[in-house]
């Protein structure tokens, strides 16, 4: 995959967000401080937020270009966003929340529903209250809706945080292999030195806005 | 020390004392009478140092109030069976009751309106809508009932009725013109410059019409009451009742 | 039977009626809470305050507004009665529209509140999973703001219920056509028929025990219990 992202300039509370920066690998990380704008970033990669200037494509895929006051709607993007808080709808089961980006989309499109439910584990969840699920359960489901819905690009914010170690690793094995099995892309923002280093190919370091360093994780963070 | 020039002391007593005896009297009267005696109490106290205080309104609705103890000096209804409800509940001293007044029934049309009615027949097919002051409790509504129902008919025109809180509410929505037709007292349709009459009832055909008037037993001040009561009955108010188109009965 | 005719038929005319306007008001509450719940825009303080003005003036004031705006020499009444034949004051169209500009402020405050609790991250997931406005409005944002728009229409229709001051005044209170509950227990206190009085009085209190049951009921059928 192919992510450009050019002259973006997003105006923070603190500082301002801008970027300059071509991303190619399967796997890459966005490290940084609370509060350095990775979720900004992401937001703005998946069209929640609207930067003052920006030029962004995927692909070959043009999502945003203020200058030509262009800008793809969200739903168009394709883009698979697994927020940092609670994003599992409430008022929807386990299976409705999963099936809710698979409508009207053709069956190629698609994964089979039950090739991502065993390779996150989720078969015995399907028919549990959203209300009862533990975080472990959730975020798995969330990235499997986030999967079922076909997208070109995964976006991950703080995935892992507040589960053990031991559930960390599991799931941190599964994102590791969704690109062999599923062949999606991801982009995964942590301020965890351990997981960028587990799971990411690159590693941008994001600091009040910037990009500072860019490299191997094992190296710039090891 | 400040000084009070002696002067204002003597004009403040003078005035304290001055309304140490003036009262207030207060009456009770039908909504038909609004307008009439509105002029003659400005009249009664430009030599008077009573004051007069109405509450207007359809005279169910006084008598009411009145039942239930309302500070009223003076009740003016539009028709007697209010007056007895309360001279049977002993609320009225009897001895000052008599009859002030009468009254004739008209027919009213809105000033732009093209319809011709020569008879209340013509109600029949005319007119789709009639204001008329609520004949369950409103005098006026009850002698329009009344009259109609010695005609034989009352029952074919009752679904075009539309009931009003009282007889100025009925004059009000014939001028609004979302009634055709009206029935007001004649005193009404003289006020109103957007209605026209085009009906009559005649005095001696239409149903007998009596405004009496009573001091109420629990009067606070009766002596002002009797004073005010006697000047309804004077020859400069008798002037204004028959200019607004009375009839006088006393 | 405990009631007359007379009184049931006054009982089924002010349900209907009051069901009438509520079902009309729905979609237009719904549409203007909406707006007022997310966006900002110069003038919204104007949309707010006429939007609240029913509930702040005195009805009777409110009815004076509407008689001049539907009578028949009024601005809409003209339009409706010379070109479509249709009449409003003074008919049972009348007591609808009273009940409906009422009770309409109340749908929209409670409307807007529930839109208001609804967390935009979800609205958001909604998109880049594909849906379309239509679709995150009708799937996500509504049925998360439920709560707060069933307690809006059940107030709406108590206030319909319980409305008097405009009604009277823009459609009177014609026996066997514009006279709703309220209306008719005024006519009886004021005729001193305590005991039919207290006999709707009663009926009253059934309906509103009746609609606090309903909103009740249609929340535990939603997904939020």
């Amino acid at each position: 995959m192919k992510l450009e992202i050019r002259a973006l300039s997003l105006r923070l509370e603190q500082f301002t967000l801008e970027l300059n920066v071509d991303l190619q690998n399967a796997r890459t990380g966005i490290f940084g401080p609370s509060g350095a704008g990775k979720t900004s970033l992401l937001e703005s990669i998946a069209g929640l937020r609207k930067p003052e200037t920006a030029r962004i494509r995927l692909d070959d895929c043009l999502f945003e270009d203020t200058e030509q006051d262009y800008s793809l709607p969200v739903r168009l993007r394709k883009i698979g966003y697994v927020p940092q808080d609670d994003s599992l709808f409430p008022h929807l089961s386990v299976r409705r929340n999963l099936l809710y980006g698979t409508d009207g989309q053709s069956k190629q499109n698609t994964f089979s529903f039950d090739h991502v439910i065993s390779f996150l584990k989720i078969g015995a969840l399907l028919d549990r209250d959203v209300r009862s699920l533990s975080r472990g359960e959730n975020q798995r489901i969330v990235i499997a809706r986030a999967l079922l819905s076909a997208p070109r690009l995964l976006l991950l914010d703080e995935p892992l945080t507040a589960l053990d170690a031991g559930l960390k690793e599991t799931i941190l094995e599964q994102l590791r292999s969704l690109h062999d099995e599923f062949g999606i892309p991801m982009l995964y923002v942590t301020h965890d030195p351990a997981e960028a280093i587990e799971s990411c190919e690159e590693v941008l370091m994001l600091e009040s806005g910037k990009i500072t360093a860019r490299g191997h994780p094992g190296e710039l963070l090891g | 020390m400040f000084k009070f020039p002696r002067s204002i002391l003597i004009l403040a007593a003078a005035f304290a004392l001055h309304n140490a005896n003036a009262a207030e009297v207060n009456v009770y009267a039908a909504a038909s009478l609004t307008d009439v005696m509105k002029e003659i109490a400005a009249n009664y106290e430009k030599e008077n140092t009573d004051k007069i205080v109405f509450n207007f309104g359809a005279s169910s609705l006084l008598a009411r109030q009145i039942a239930e103890r309302a500070p009223a000096d003076i009740f003016i209804s539009a028709d007697e069976a209010k007056m007895d409800d309360l001279q049977k509940a002993g609320l009225i001293a009897t001895e000052t009751r008599r009859d002030l007044l009468s009254n004739s029934l008209v027919i009213v049309v809105p000033n732009d309106s093209k319809l011709e009615i020569t008879s209340p027949d013509a109600l029949l097919t005319k007119v789709q809508k009639i204001a008329i002051a609520d004949p369950r409790a409103v005098p006026a509504g009850i002698y329009t009932k009344e009259y109609l129902s010695g005609l034989g008919l009352w029952d074919k025109l009752e679904p075009k009725m539309v009931p009003t809180e009282n007889v100025r509410a009925a004059l009000a929505a014939v001028e609004s013109g979302d009634v055709d037709a009206g029935f007001v007292y004649k005193t009404d349709a003289n006020i109103s410059k957007k209605v026209k009459v085009a009906f009559s009832v005649p005095v001696e055909k239409g149903p007998a019409i009596r405004y009496p008037v009573a001091i109420v037993n629990e009067a606070k001040n009766k002596r002002a009451a009797e004073e005010f009561l006697r000047y309804l009955e004077s020859d400069s108010a008798r002037k204004l009742f028959e200019q607004y188109g009375f009839i006088v009965k006393f | 039977m405990w009631l007359t005719p007379a009184e049931w038929q006054i009982i089924g005319f002010t349900l209907a009626v009051c069901t009438l306007s509520t079902l009309v008001i729905l979609p237009f509450g719904l549409a203007v809470a909406w707006p007022l719940a997310r966006y900002r825009w110069p003038g919204k303080l104007l949309v707010e305050t006429l939007v609240t003005l029913p509930l702040v003036l005195p009805p009777v004031a409110t009815g004076m507004l509407l008689l001049k705006l539907f009578s028949r020499r009024g601005e809409l009444g003209q339009f409706l009665h010379n070109q479509l034949g249709i009449d409003v004051v003074f008919t049972w169209r009348a007591v609808v529209v009273a009940a409906a500009v009422m009770s309409f402020p109340l749908l929209v405050r409670s409307a807007r509140v529930g839109f208001q609790s609804v967390n935009q991250r979800f609205e958001h997931i909604a998109r880049t999973l594909g849906a379309g406005d239509a679709r995150v409005f009708l799937t996500v944002t509504l049925p998360l703001a439920l709560r707060g728009i069933v307690a809006g229409v059940v107030l709406a229709f108590a206030r319909a219920v319980g409305e008097f001051g405009a009604t009277i005044v823009v459609a009177g209170n014609i026996p066997g056509r514009t006279t709703t509950l309220s209306l008719e227990i005024f006519e009886t206190v004021q005729l001193g028929h305590d005991t039919s009085a207290y006999r709707l009085l009663i009926v009253s209190v059934i309906i509103a025990f009746g609609a606090v049951w309903l909103s009740e009921a249609l929340m535990k059928k939603s997904a939020l219990r």
